[in-house]
């Protein structure tokens, strides 16, 4: 993954993140997605920041838009008109400042995209998923089981109706042709008696039944969290309380992991996105592809917002999400080694969340595995300085030897208490 | 024919009996519901049916329970604060004083929770040193025992009811806001709001530990009511009578780091400070002294006086009427202290903690003598702490008792428990109309009052603080009150109810920015606007001033609708101090010229006041202070209570501590041999009648006793405290109206009673390992005599003959170190024995609290201990020149000296690099990193325990219980309670039953410190990590670092002459290594005999060890 910086602003509500890819491709369009969609829209809607149609009539012309864009906050402090107008009329709130971030002429790509926008959608969602995508929608009336349960008692009544009858039938047939009554069997006594006639398709119907029994404890097991590997939760899958896809968003629409995850460089946790966050996109995108406002909703919900009125106004309410990647408690794990440190993607031990709609355990979390990833990965020792002498020790140690890796194994990765204390 | 055989005759004879229990296949119904049940589960015989059902069971119920993966849920902040980032540890500047001790800290707060208090290393007084009772006061702040809300004759009500009940009768009569010493001047400020709104109210200062004697002799000599400050650092003698400086005394934090900069000898540095210390009880700084002398109380002032005159000799001054002190000895040494301090002049420094206004007068003039004001001591630059006024305290009790008292409001004192028994506060008390109590919890005066107003906790609050002349330190919360709407009524902080009450709308906050906008911002010149300077100094938490003028305590100016006005700063400064751009932010201080006469003191009558306590006939009673409670401000934190006292180490308790010869003169239990049985005393003070256990402490003066004070606490809420020890407060005496911690109508009763103590050290000496592990040096032969007389090489005989190092001797390979090689050494000469360090680990690394039964049976699970050890008369070469024999000398070797020497030596998991520990565990749960670390791995370990039996230090704890789920702990063990539990590290274990844990020097700290380095791509910089013991140390004896980085101070200290491995002979390498001790004595501690005879020794030893 290229290199990625996140810039933290404290905005009149809440907080705003932006972020930045050190991009070289002049692609304006996915330029335009990655820094300025979060809080413009191409349209008169307004996010966090204006809308930006008809922004080049409006603006002074010349460079304005340019310098605008790479350091908003130097030309508000030279006194400028208009954007100290823009400034004030947003409530102050701070635009992210691109000096550094993005070059001239990645800003000149971006303003030539905007000149040339693409038709506009018909909602006001930024990205829509592919019709394939769409989940199924919920079914509505009545579970099959209950259907099923119900036509097993219907049809036990009529065979218990049919048994009667014919018994009643076959005794006022023995009594008109002069035999005995039938002696009255219990119901189980003719099913045993009917069993013992039909011992082949009983046999079969107990392997049946002895198979189903099998299945429904196997799937019971699922229920119960015993899953596919249920020593390692691999597979964990489990509901959360927002139908959040990690498809639509970091996938389809290309925010970077970060971007919600932004503790993953600076903690041992990745970090759950605050509702905050949450909310500096979805002040503005209130439906979306797939549930239309259903689940955006449950965001508002947690935020207190009104998207009637745009204010927060109600009380908030946590997001109860469910984990679903465990750790047991004596083990320390930290993110932000394995991402800044050691430079590892998410993808390696997440798997590729950029394809799931729900967030599924893909690796199993063992020591095993943890120790398997140890041995094999190698250490980017060459240009941190922190690594210096431990480099030249490992190499006077193994001098002369070919195809040595410094893996983690070799730097003490291995040790108990360098994920145990 | 079948043939029948009987059981026994019961069977052959038919016995109605048989016949009915035939047919029963157990001859007793199966305790299986009351096993199962029963609380006393572990103590019930179980029989083989039982354990395998109960297992049967037990096997069943997992393998269910196992069947469902508990579900995590995480929930994040809705809107999260833009400083917190989950996982990342957030340190804010606070101030920690709780009327008693002063100390600037750092807060570690992770997700919003205060978890760990470190020492302020900006702070000028406290220096970045913490005590035992500032470690602890996190704990504190989860506290059970705290009150949710506002209490009414002892039922719940809201703050609206009081505060409307309360504005009513505050009008109606005199009003007395009785506190402990208030240092926060916005405070003062505050309470001075209240009585310009009522003007018929007084404040009273009380502190249950007084120091008015002190106030009064400064008045006396210097016209000053306060309290001097002292800088040990400067002194080269040091003479205390009967003063805790270094535990409880004034300012500990801050004299311990003065004292210990005198103690740092190196072979470029030889200068040390020499200590005199006479005293009753062996206090911490009577344990560090260079020369100590047992004196009783009665003869406390004639130590003074005589010292007093044997100055006023050498100097040229007026001798006052002295009497002669028992103690031959001392008399010898007051001599001799005298001489030193007149070579020493304005280089020493004589302090007495006794609370004699006589003795003090005399001590002032001692020092006045020597010219030691403005440079040791100082009465300008004055200290702010114990300004309570006995006299004001006692006029108080006499107008409760006279009916002139309508309200009376405690708060941050508690003086229904604290206050001596011929006062008889509580009858005067329940006298006044009205009683408010601002107690954080129910404690005995909170329980008497009509309303309780329940007050944040420290770490909950605004405040400030000027604990100095000239130094101002902020207070900011570091959590949101935990008791508050709407779940409870919730706590309020004092300053705002009383500005409330005073009619005053703004809250304290804004009332204390005010304040400082008005009053102290004015005071530097660093800072333009008062944004900033407040921003930097909530930042920094301390302010230091050029004293020009103390900040006023008069209320501040307000506008009509009674807020403080911020504005009009620019004018105030010019008033102040001129040319703002003109002015440092740091100026020398200059002494302000004393233009007022001063008042003649009149030193005979001092002397006559001084040498007046009579003795007692059988003993006198000195009341003392622990290191652990100190005045018993935290007694309901559980830390402390298991905090072993540094002297005793006895945990859970407090006791009459009597010397060893009076114990036997009286046929108690002496607890020699490892006993721990202590007899039980009837102790008569003024005619009061207690039960209380004798403990045989080592160096208590004959004819004496101490009990210490913060036990006996009858608030039943408290759970930890309530019912642990007696209350010695009652016992303090009133003399010249001040309240003195002594008495000498004692009286001590055998009864036929006994008591057990949970010690956690019961072997008081060395018994002759000096040389393998408690090396000392005096100063005199550390200057002269060849290091290997003091300090010799680990020689072994080899086979062949001849002596080899024992590096050279190895049966392992040695192991590289190729990134870090970590190292801890302790400097043995600085570590006073105070036992921050115990507390900072045990908050640090989540150390369970497992109660005095637990620690009775030496399951204590301390990771870090600090051994001390008496010296003895009996020892080697005595031995050798008396000739006594093997078996006696070891006998008496065990009997501590009646006066000894103490050693402190901090003992944690040694790190062995060939660790005994290691070899031993069949399952690798420890085992050795490439940093040089003996690493614990709790999920592997199965609890064989080898590894502690195999253990040279004893270092290794094991989880017997369950602490964080059974019941039996639940009281105590904060990690059971809802509220405690909140005070664990998050990033260590907290460790379950079965385990064996230890020292893992900090092993989270070291790995983040790493990770800090790796990702800012730099090496480790030396200082930047730094272990909880040794962040926690107020004299800096204890250095952790990187042994591979050449620079690092770690290796300057390895280098050292004094640094030695414990028990090296045996070859385990530690990592963990100690600079020996000096001591400024005249004594030689090694003679050239014995010096000799070392090599024979060496030799024992190698054998003992190779066949254990």
């Amino acid at each position: 993954m290229s290199h990625f910086s996140l810039k933290s602003l404290f905005g009149a509500v809440f907080l705003f993140f932006a972020f930045s890819f050190g991009l070289k491709a002049q692609d304006g369009a996915k330029l335009f997605k990655q820094n300025c969609a979060v809080c413009h829209a191409l349209t008169d809607q307004k996010l966090t920041g204006p809308g930006l149609a008809g922004v080049f009539d409006r603006a002074p012309k010349g460079d304005w838009l340019k310098n605008w864009i790479l350091n908003n906050e130097k030309l508000i402090k030279s006194g400028d008109a208009y954007a100290n107008k823009i400034y004030n009329d947003y409530g102050k709130a701070a635009m992210t400042v691109f000096e550094g971030q993005l070059s001239g002429e990645d800003v000149d790509a971006i303003l030539a995209y905007m000149k040339n926008p693409p038709p506009p959608p018909t909602s006001v969602t930024v990205t829509t998923g592919g019709p394939g995508d769409a989940q199924p929608v919920e079914k509505s009336g009545i579970d099959p089981l209950y259907l099923l349960l119900g036509a097993i008692v219907i049809i036990a009544i009529i065979l218990g109706a049919l048994r009667s009858v014919r018994q009643s039938l076959q005794n006022s047939y023995n009594r008109k042709v002069g035999k005995s009554e039938e002696p009255e069997l219990t119901f189980w006594q003719e099913v045993k008696q009917w069993m013992g006639g039909h011992r082949r398709l009983v046999g079969v119907f107990v392997i049946i039944f002895l198979f189903m029994g099998m299945k429904s404890c196997w799937d019971a097991c699922y229920d119960l969290g015993v899953y596919y590997d249920w020593e390692t939760q691999k597979g964990y899958k489990p509901e959360q309380p927002i139908k959040f896809s990690h498809k639509l968003h970091a996938g389809d629409n290309e925010i970077a992991c970060q971007y919600c995850h932004n503790s993953v460089e600076k903690s041992r946790h990745a970090g759950i996105p605050s509702v905050n966050v949450c909310m500096n996109c979805h002040k503005g995108i209130q439906t979306g592809p797939q549930y239309g406002e259903t689940e955006i909703a449950k965001i508002y919900d947690a935020a207190g917002f009104n998207p009637k009125t745009g204010e927060y106004e109600k009380p908030e309410n946590p997001i109860e999400w469910v984990k679903v990647h465990n750790l047991p408690d004596h083990v320390y794990f930290n993110h932000s080694q394995h991402v800044v440190v050691g430079k590892q993607e998410c993808a390696t031990c997440h798997g590729d969340l950029k394809k799931m709609t729900v967030a599924e355990q893909k690796n199993p979390l063992t020591m095993k595995w943890c120790i398997e990833c140890h041995r094999t990965t190698e250490v980017a020792m060459e240009g941190n300085p922190y690594y210096d002498r431990l480099h030249k020790a490992l190499k006077e140690k193994y001098k002369g030897q070919y195809d040595v890796k410094f893996t983690v194994e070799k730097i003490g990765g291995l040790e108990c208490a360098k994920c145990h204390y | 024919m079948s043939k029948k055989y009987w059981k026994g005759l019961p069977e052959l004879t038919e016995s109605p009996e048989f016949l009915q229990s035939k047919n029963n296949e157990f001859a007793e119904p199966l305790p299986m519901e009351e096993f199962l049940s029963g609380e006393d589960a572990n103590s019930k015989g179980t029989s083989r049916r039982d354990f395998l059902k109960v297992m049967g069971f037990s096997t069943a119920a997992v393998a269910l329970a196992a069947c469902e993966t508990p579900v995590n849920k995480a929930i994040p902040y809705v809107v999260k604060p833009e400083e917190v980032t989950p996982g990342v540890a957030n340190f804010y500047a606070s101030t920690f004083y709780d009327g008693h001790d002063y100390a600037s800290v750092l807060v570690k707060t992770r997700e919003g929770r205060p978890i760990k208090i470190e020492g302020n290393d900006l702070s000028k007084v406290s220096q970045g040193g913490t005590s035992a009772r500032v470690q602890s006061s996190v704990l504190s702040l989860y506290d059970g025992a705290r009150l949710t809300g506002p209490l009414a004759k002892g039922n719940a009500t809201t703050w609206k009811n009081i505060d409307d009940t309360l504005s009513k009768s505050l009008g109606t009569g005199n009003n007395v806001i009785l506190s402990s010493t208030i240092i926060s001047p916005s405070t003062k400020a505050v309470i001075s709001e209240f009585i310009a709104k009522y003007p018929n109210t007084k404040h009273v200062t009380y502190d249950a530990v007084s120091y008015s004697a002190l106030i009064q002799a400064n008045k006396n000599v210097f016209g000053k009511s306060v309290i001097s400050s002292y800088d040990f650092s400067k002194a080269n003698t040091i003479v205390g009578v009967a003063c805790d400086f270094l535990g409880t005394w004034i300012s500990p934090i801050e004299f311990a780091k003065q004292y210990s900069k005198t103690r740092k000898v190196t072979r470029e540095n030889l200068n040390m400070s020499k200590h005199y210390q006479f005293e009753a009880t062996l206090s911490l700084t009577g344990a560090n002294a260079d020369e100590r002398y047992m004196v009783k109380p009665s003869e406390f002032g004639k130590v003074i006086a005589s010292l007093y005159n044997e100055v006023a000799a050498a100097t040229g001054n007026s001798k006052v009427t002295d009497a002669k002190v028992s103690n031959p000895d001392a008399t010898k040494a007051i001599s001799k202290a005298a001489k030193e301090l007149v070579e020493n002049k304005g280089k020493s420094i004589v302090v007495c903690g006794f609370n004699d206004e006589g003795c003090q007068t005399l001590v002032n003039g001692i020092n006045k003598m020597l010219e030691n004001y403005g440079k040791t001591v100082d009465v300008e630059l004055h200290s702010n702490l114990k300004q309570g006024n006995d006299k004001d305290f006692i006029e108080l009790v006499a107008d409760l008792n006279a009916g002139k008292v309508n309200t009376l409001m405690t708060y941050n004192c508690n003086p229904v428990y604290t206050a001596p028994a011929s006062l008889k506060f509580e009858a005067a008390y329940k006298k006044a109309l009205v009683k408010v109590s601002f107690a954080q919890s129910l404690d005995e005066t909170a329980k008497l009052a009509d309303y309780v107003c329940p007050d944040h906790n420290f770490l909950e609050s605004w405040g400030d603080a000027s604990p100095k002349r000239g130094h101002y330190s902020l207070q900011q919360p570091t959590i949101n009150p935990i008791f508050a709407a709407p779940r409870y009524e919730g706590t309020r902080q004092f300053q705002d109810t009383i500005l409330k009450w005073s009619g005053i709308k703004s809250d304290y906050l804004t009332y204390l920015q005010g304040y400082w906008n008005n009053n102290i911002f004015p005071l530097q010149g660093k800072f333009l606007d008062f944004a900033s300077f407040w921003a930097n100094t909530l930042h920094d938490g301390v302010l230091k001033v050029s004293v020009i003028k103390d900040a006023p305590v008069a209320p501040i100016a307000k506008d009509s609708a009674g807020n403080p006005i911020l504005a009009g700063v620019a004018s105030a400064i010019n008033e102040i101090v001129g040319d703002t751009t003109q002015i440092q932010s740091e100026k020398t201080i200059t002494p302000i010229a004393v233009t007022e006469v001063l008042p003649t003191p009149d030193y005979n009558k001092a002397a006559s006041t001084a040498t007046s306590m009579k003795s007692g006939s059988q003993f006198e009673l000195v009341v003392y202070e622990k290191v652990g409670l100190g005045n018993g401000n935290q007694s309901n934190n559980p830390w402390l209570m298991e905090l072993p006292d540094p002297i005793s180490k006895v945990t859970w308790d407090n006791y009459i501590t009597m010397s060893p010869i009076d114990v036997k003169a009286l046929s108690l239990n002496e607890m020699l041999r490892q006993d721990i049985i202590g007899s039980i005393v009837d102790l008569t003070v003024n005619g009061t009648t207690i039960k209380a256990p004798v403990y045989p402490q080592p160096g208590q003066a004959p004819g004496t006793i101490g009990l210490a004070i913060g036990y006996g606490r009858s608030a039943e809420t408290m759970k930890v405290a309530f019912g642990v020890g007696v209350n010695a407060y009652p016992f303090a005496t009133l003399t010249n109206d001040n309240i003195v911690f002594a008495s000498s109508s004692v009286t001590v009763a055998k009864t036929n009673e006994e008591h057990s103590f949970a010690s956690t050290q019961i072997q008081h000496t060395i018994m002759g390992r000096e040389e393998y592990l408690l090396r000392e040096v005096s100063l005199n032969e550390y200057k002269s005599k060849d290091q290997e007389i003091w300090n010799p090489t680990a020689l072994l005989p080899v086979h062949g003959g001849g002596k080899k190092h024992v590096d050279e001797i190895d049966l392992w390979d040695a192991h590289p170190r190729m990134n870090h090689k970590w190292g801890l050494t302790i400097d043995m000469t600085s570590c006073i024995g105070c036992a921050a360090c115990v507390v900072a680990c045990t908050a640090e690394n989540n150390v369970h609290v497992v109660g005095k039964e637990e620690v009775a049976k030496t399951r204590d699970m301390h990771w870090l201990r600090i051994d001390r050890y008496y010296t003895s008369d009996m020892n080697k070469a005595k031995a050798h020149e008396e000739g006594v024999g093997v078996k006696q000398m070891y006998i008496e070797m065990e009997n501590p000296s009646a006066n000894p020497k103490v050693t402190f030596q901090p003992m944690m998991c040694q790190h062995c690099n060939h660790a005994p520990c290691e070899t031993v565990c069949p399952v690798l749960a420890t085992s050795h990193s490439t940093e040089g670390l003996n690493m614990m791995t709790y999920n592997r370990c199965i609890g064989t325990r080898y590894c502690a039996n195999n253990c040279p230090f004893k270092v290794r704890r094991f989880n017997w219980f369950n602490y964080i789920e059974n019941p039996d702990f639940a009281d105590f063990n904060p990690a059971q309670q809802d509220l405690g539990r909140m005070v664990l590290n998050p990033d260590v274990v907290v460790r379950s039953r079965g385990v064996m844990e230890k020292c893992s020097m900090c092993q989270q700290r070291l790995q983040a410190g790493k990770l800090v380095a790796k990702k800012a791509g730099t090496p480790i910089v030396d200082g930047s990590i730094k272990t909880a013991c040794q962040s926690a140390c107020p004299t800096n004896a204890i250095m952790f670092g990187d042994l591979n980085d050449e620079n690092a101070e770690i290796t300057k200290w390895r280098q050292d002459d004094k640094n030695y491995l414990l028990l090296e002979e045996v070859g385990v390498k530690p990592t963990v290594s100690y600079l020996l001790k000096v001591r400024n004595q005249d004594e030689p501690i090694h003679n050239e005999e014995h010096a000799a005879a070392k090599p024979a020794h060496a030799d024992d030893s190698h054998k003992e060890e190779k066949h254990s």
